[in-house]
């Protein structure tokens, strides 16, 4: 009898079907891989086993009992624990207080919660005064805590959400040792990762998932990585794929350095529409706030780039990847958020031009066809596509030379997406250059002119099309390292 | 949507505060028939005017999700400057400039702390708070400046077209205070960086210099209102204003401007004042004890916090 077994499991959110009939089992003592690309349906599947979400239909058994989880602390009773990708510790808190945390006595008796530290903390090896401040930990022994943490929760079932996503290799390296030794131990551990050389490495089997199905299971030691990037690759219909362009002329060149970054130089033509891919730990996912000014160093054109208003006088505008926390203010209108990139081009001594505000937002609103088209209406109330076009008519109102394109779809539904597609295409044939870091294979084949791989904050590959989709995840996830 | 539905949120996010104030005024109307006179108006009105002027500033430094604690001292600071250097023979139209200029340097003082140093604005304008009271002290030695130049009773009892000088100063700080938020460059990065800080500096606003500038602004409101009260006492006190940062804050806020920056006007902060003004004056009108008008102020300081919470989690 399997420790864990989902059946049938469906989930929608909306219109759009996020998992449908997807069976997923678990074995004690056994590591179970969940991989796939980006909205696949792998963090969906874990919140329902975890409690966070429910399901709209299926069926959930844990050693054979059927159960139903109404929330994160009923599925922690039953020894369900998500070991979150961000860490979900307390840094002011000591080693000890965090292990126990939300499980703290009324009254704490510090001298018996060290002692009690003791135990999980020496299941997963870490060697810490438990009285010790968990803000001088490093992110490594972060990581090894929280799986403590699931331990001293008496954790059977542990959920590791991309672990290694922010760890150095020998970080890594341990981390791996202690999945072993607690896997010894009868606990079964699900293991969601982009990397498929970990999944291969430490995993019994691997499940892939793709638009929300199950495609696949697989015994590790039977099948290939090959294997498991055509699974999740499928064979997808391309949906979007733009028509060929002529080479421009040269705009300039990046260079940058930073932390988790080593030196690199990228050249950039006009009208060109450079990819960058890597899994989140690449350094794929810090190049676009660097060459922005907003961390390590880099420059454009010779130029030193320090800051965002050292960047925006360069011609260079950044579409941030989060766009609630940096690209708009939710409080202000479309009119008043496109114009925050250019108040000091509208304004006569100090005041406003409201008329110059009024036709560049018009403008703009006409030519990403925003809906509604109302310059007044705040953009919290605009769906996601659509404030994701008012960040796009934000930055291009100060009519840049290039653009940093950084996920510039997540969280957009399908049909806004293809038109934000129609909108970055139609800027490339004005002549602008544009960077577009994101995790979304199908999305960079279908947009860019060339790829540039990252894996280990560095460029190790450059694609030039026509692109292979599978021979990008290969790249992507270093499959093609194993093979 | 029907245009027959009337959406009563709406309606009440927009228009509570004055429909809150006018309650007010018909309640004190039908409780005291001395209330609604011609006489007992102007004089809530002057008797706001110097929280109001306060309260502007206030409200520019809230906008952008800062705080500002210092103001009740730097008025002490600003008025026994402006007085002493006008007793002292400089000529009074002069020595109000110098002390309007102080207190926008005070201010600035405050700003840089705030924006190039990174400290939270709580403690910058606390430490102000306690600098500038210590200075107006040592200044005039603990002691009040008086034998002031007329102009300074003009700014405090003279009249024009009919109305107290304090309340034509209070309206046209309020006109100037409302065109710089509404229809400036200045005045729109305010709302940018206390709406979304981030999202503000990403878009190359100069985020610290616009923060720098809503303290210099506060420390400019406080110093006008310095001139206003000297005349009004008809000397300088270095202990004025002691707790006038509160009055301030609670207009603001009264007034639907949110602590969280961002969103609010100036307009607001008025009626705000208008319904601290109007519930101490029925109070006074209507005999009850000093000490339960506290009472009531702070409940009602709590009320319009709390209905204001309640719109704001609605909405997102």
């Amino acid at each position: 009898m399997p420790l864990l077994q989902m059946t049938g499991v469906d989930k929608r959110f909306g219109q759009v079907a996020a998992l449908t009939g997807v069976d997923f089992s678990l074995e004690a003592g056994e590591v179970h891989a969940l991989v796939g690309e980006n909205g696949a349906g792998k963090s969906t599947l874990m919140k329902i086993l975890a409690g966070v979400q429910s399901p709209d239909a299926g069926s959930m058994t844990l050693a054979g009992q059927t159960v139903r989880f109404h929330g994160v602390d009923e599925a922690q009773a039953h020894g369900v624990v998500m070991v979150y990708q961000e860490l979900a510790l307390v840094p002011s808190l000591s080693v000890a207080e965090n292990l126990f945390l939300g499980k703290l006595p009324r009254v704490v008796g510090y001298r018996d919660l060290y002692a009690r530290a003791r135990g999980p903390l020496a299941q997963v090896e870490l060697d810490l005064d438990p009285a010790g401040e968990v803000a001088r930990l490093g992110i490594g022994e972060r990581q090894l805590l929280e799986i403590a943490r699931a331990l001293a929760r008496e954790g059977r079932i542990l959920v590791l959400d991309e672990p290694t996503a922010a760890l150095s290799s020998s970080e890594s390296e341990r981390l791996f040792a202690i999945i072993e030794k607690v896997k010894a131990s009868g606990v079964g551990m699900v293991y969601i990762s982009h990397r498929l050389e970990e999944v291969f490495r430490i995993a019994d089997r691997v499940t892939v998932l793709r638009d929300g199905r199950l495609v696949g299971t697989r015994v590790v030691a039977d099948t290939t990585a090959d294997e498991i990037v055509q699974l999740m690759v499928g064979k997808s219909v391309r949906r979007y794929q733009r028509s060929p362009r002529e080479t421009g002329e040269a705009l300039g060149t990046f260079e940058a350095a930073g932390p988790g970054l080593e030196p690199l130089s990228i050249a950039l033509e006009a009208g060109e529409i450079v990819g960058l891919a890597g899994v989140i730990g690449s350094g794929r996912e810090r190049i676009l706030p660097t060459l922005f000014g907003l961390e390590g160093t880099a420059s454009w054109a010779g130029d030193p780039v320090r800051s965002p208003r050292d960047a925006i006088r360069e011609g260079i505008l950044l579409v941030p990847s989060d766009r609630k926390a940096q690209g708009l203010v939710m409080e202000l209108t479309v009119q008043e958020n496109v114009s925050l990139t250019t108040l000091s081009r509208l304004q006569r001594l100090g005041f406003m031009d409201a008329r110059r505000e009024r036709e560049q937002t018009r403008t703009w609103i006409d030519r990403l066809s925003l809906r509604p088209p109302e310059p007044h209406k705040p953009v919290r109330e605009l769906s996601g596509g659509n404030q994701q076009k008012v960040v796009v008519a934000k930055s291009l109102a100060t009519e840049p030379t290039v653009l940093l394109l950084d996920e510039p779809t997540r969280g957009v539904d399908v049909g806004a997406r293809a038109e934000l597609y129609d909108v970055i295409d139609g800027l490339s044939r004005r002549g602008l250059g544009l960077l577009l870091s994101s995790s979304d294979t199908e999305e960079l084949i279908g947009l860019s002119d060339r790829i540039l791989v990252f894996r280990g904050g560095r460029v190790t590959t450059e694609l030039r099309p026509p692109f292979d989709y599978e021979e990008v995840v290969a790249h992507v996830t270093g499959a093609r390292q194993l093979a | 949507m029907s245009l027959a539905r009337v959406n009563w949120r709406e309606v009440f996010a927009r228009f509570g505060l004055v429909m809150a104030l006018v309650a007010l005024i018909v309640i004190l109307s039908l409780l005291s028939d001395r209330f609604l006179t011609a006489s007992n108006v102007v004089n809530v009105l002057r008797q706001i005017s110097i929280n109001a002027i306060i309260a502007c500033g206030m409200t520019v430094v809230i906008i952008g999700r800062g705080i500002d604690l210092s103001v009740g001292s730097l008025l002490a600071l600003t008025g026994v400057v402006g007085a002493g250097l006008a007793v002292g023979g400089l000529p009074a139209g002069l020595a109000v400039l110098v002390a309007m200029a102080l207190g926008t340097a005070l201010g600035t003082f405050n700003g840089l702390f705030v924006a190039y140093a990174g400290i939270a604005p709580f403690i910058v304008t606390l430490a102000g708070l306690t600098i500038f009271r210590g200075a107006a002290l040592a200044y005039t030695d603990g002691r009040p400046i008086s034998g002031l130049p007329p102009l300074f009773m003009t700014l405090g009892y003279g009249t024009f077209l009919g109305l107290p000088v304090p309340i034509w100063i209070m309206l046209g700080f309020l006109l100037v205070t409302h065109v710089i938020l509404r229809y400036t460059a200045l005045g729109r990065a305010v709302y940018a960086i206390g709406g979304n800080e981030e999202a503000a500096r990403l878009s190359g606003i100069p985020v610290r210099r616009v923060q720098a500038f809503t303290f210099a602004y506060s420390g400019l409101a406080a110093a006008l209102a310095a001139m206003v009260l000297t005349g009004r006492l008809n000397s300088a006190q270095p202990s004025a204003g002691v707790m006038f940062e509160l009055d301030a804050i609670a207009a603001v806020v009264v007034g639907g401007t949110s602590l969280f920056g961002g969103r609010g006007g100036v307009f607001g902060t008025l009626v705000g004042a208008l319904i601290i003004g109007v519930i101490n004056n029925g109070m006074n009108l209507l005999n009850v004890p000093s000490f339960y008008q506290q009472i009531v102020k702070g409940g009602v300081i709590l009320a319009a916090l709390l209905i204001e919470r309640l719109v704001a989690t609605r909405r997102t």
